[in-house]
């Protein structure tokens, strides 16, 4: 099998409280596998163990156990780093530094040429719309300028894996849809984007991959079909009915029933056989508007993930 | 190699652009000018002995000063970069941890670098405006003052890569003290119980002799040195920055291990 971007097994971090040296498991074995070109949603809530992961992976932490590769090279790698970008959560920078003194400074600790630096320094800056503010210091940049700036130090190296820490916190809605088409022009440049949020909505538009981790372990992995599409809930159905007709018929077996006039709006159970219900609809003088499947949301989804990894959780400790 | 020391050379650059931004900086300034006036305001009150003067206090001054700067900065920089969390858009990129915190040492140490340079400016027109010559011993105490500045500037960044600011500057300051007061605390605990002796003298070989580079005034070998007549050689002051040397390495290597160790969450 070749090799993946970023490989993960079983990733462990344990923190010890400063006085009290109670012990605090952030990861409880983590296991994913990310693979090249595509674009890797990480999500889970606050707390969930999105960003130490990420840490963990870049080397800012030392795991407890388990093992990760990235480009092929066990961590923490010098030589990994040197092909990959990372965006930090809420960036901070030396704020007495332009846009092009920060870009310039990533540039020298990617050992990249000066005319090189200049070069890739003048096409991000202008990549991420801050072409206006390139005389300014960070210290008078917005959140949502500092996350761009963030992205074009990221960006520096040309690097095959970008990984992400919730790149689209703080920025308004044009900026999040900016970020989203940079994901995925990297995408279409063979580039490999790793990404964390909690905003589902930007995983739904982006992602290839989704890996939801709630309380430090993986709860779901796959694609957003696949999450999503697994299982069918009901079925939406509009109908157009006089409103002398009785719908006692047709409610049979809803599980939510609504009608405005005479418009007929329910959900049928999942396990109705439609074709059926729909016979019976056009032999009552119903004419149908809509028939749609529903079928989990990635939000149903992480809900449901979330408050199970709580559930067993809250069951591990009250056994011990 | 050269990609490495092309890594570190970013880092101690981009550290001394953020340490001379910092205001209390400025504040020396003031006094290395003060000092100055000071020494010339004393030389008034003394009778012919204003040179004299004018040298003492500009040698003292940079001993202490540039120390002091060096503290300051040095138990502030790597702190600031854990707290701040710049260090993580820092050790993402291909450099290894030892590269930043020698890189940081560097960056701080040009700070009372030129802080030293401005006393000895001030010191030489000082000098030259009192008509006294600028001797090649105070060049000789000048140099001494900065290889200690560039020791305390180590034992500072060592503390601070696994301690707070605080207590940093606390350990830091103790340690210059007691390395400066070292013959005299030899001197005092010679007569002592066995166990304070034996106290005194572990304490003062875990610590850097700093006394050796503010000897004007004191004895070397038996022989009283004066930075005004008769002071030390320069293999006295080769031998020194050697000292000098091998405390920053042995510092930074082990700020570098334990750096190397550290979580930055």
């Amino acid at each position: 099998m070749a090799d993946a971007a970023i490989e993960v097994r079983d990733l462990r971090k344990t923190y010890r409280t400063p006085f009290r040296r109670r012990r605090v498991e952030a990861l409880r074995g983590v296991t994913f596998r990310v693979e090249v070109g595509h674009i890797f949603g990480f999500v889970g809530p606050n707390g969930a163990g999105k960003t130490t992961t990420i840490r963990t992976l870049m080397g800012l932490i030392r795991p407890s156990g388990g093992s990760a590769r990235i480009l092929g090279h066990d961590i923490p790698s010098r030589q990994a780093r040197a092909r990959l970008g990372f965006l930090p959560e809420s960036p901070y920078f030396y704020d007495y530094l332009t846009i092009g003194e920060l870009l310039d400074l990533a540039g020298r600790l990617f050992n990249l040429p000066g005319p090189l630096r200049k070069k890739r320094a003048e096409e991000l800056i202008e990549r991420v719309g801050l072409g206006r503010a390139r005389t300014q210091s960070l210290k008078k940049f917005s959140k949502g300028m500092l996350q761009r700036a963030g992205l074009a130090q990221a960006l520096m190296n040309d690097p095959e894996l970008v990984v992400l820490d919730e790149p689209m916190s703080g920025l308004d809605p044009i900026g999040r849809k900016e970020v989203r088409d940079l994901i995925l022009e990297l995408r279409e440049r063979g580039k490999t984007v790793f990404f964390s949020t909690h905003i589902l909505s930007d995983v739904e538009a982006v992602a290839d991959q989704v890996a939801i981790v709630a309380r430090g372990q993986l709860q779901a992995q796959g694609t957003p079909a696949e999450l999503v599409g697994r299982v069918l809930r009901g079925v939406d159905v509009l109908v157009r009915i006089a409103d002398s007709v009785a719908t006692d018929e047709l409610t049979d077996g809803a599980t939510r029933v609504r009608r405005v006039g005479s418009e007929l709006s329910l959900t049928l159970a999942a396990d109705v056989d439609v074709d059926a219900w729909l016979a019976r609809a056009h032999g009552a003088g119903a004419k149908v508007v809509s028939v749609s499947p529903r079928h989990d949301t990635l939000e149903d989804l992480f809900l449901r993930e979330t408050a199970a990894a709580d559930a067993s959780v809250a069951a591990t400790e009250g056994r011990t | 190699m050269t990609d490495a020391l092309g890594r570190i050379w970013a880092i101690a650059l981009n550290t001394f652009r953020e340490a001379a931004r910092i205001r209390v900086l400025y504040g020396l300034v003031v006094l290395v000018v003060g000092a100055n006036l000071m020494a010339v305001v004393l030389g008034e009150m003394s009778v012919r002995e204003e040179a004299r003067v004018a040298q003492d206090i500009g040698v003292a001054a940079t001993s202490l000063f540039g120390s002091l700067t060096a503290i300051f900065l040095g138990v502030f920089l790597l702190y600031t970069e854990i707290q701040r969390r710049t260090i993580h858009a820092i050790v993402s990129k291909p450099i290894e941890r030892w590269e930043f915190v020698v890189g940081k040492y560097l960056g701080m140490a040009m700070v009372p670098t030129a802080l030293v340079g401005m006393f000895a400016l001030a010191m030489v027109v000082t000098l030259t405006w009192r008509g006294a010559p600028v001797t090649p011993a105070i060049a000789k105490a000048l140099m001494l003052a900065w290889f200690e500045v560039l020791t305390v500037a180590a034992i500072a960044i060592f503390f601070s890569s696994f301690s707070s600011p605080f207590l940093s500057g606390i350990f830091a300051l103790a340690m210059w003290v007691i390395g400066r007061l070292t013959p005299d605390i030899e001197a005092a605990t010679q007569t002592a119980a066995p166990a304070i002796k034996w106290t005194a003298k572990i304490a003062l070989e875990i610590v850097p002799d700093l006394h050796l580079f503010a000897v004007s005034g004191g004895q070397v070998d038996g022989a009283q040195v004066t930075v005004h007549d008769g002071f030390v050689s320069w293999s006295y002051v080769g031998l020194a920055s050697a000292h000098a040397a091998g405390w920053i390495a042995a510092l930074l290597a082990i700020a570098c291990v334990l750096f190397r160790r550290r979580d930055f969450v």
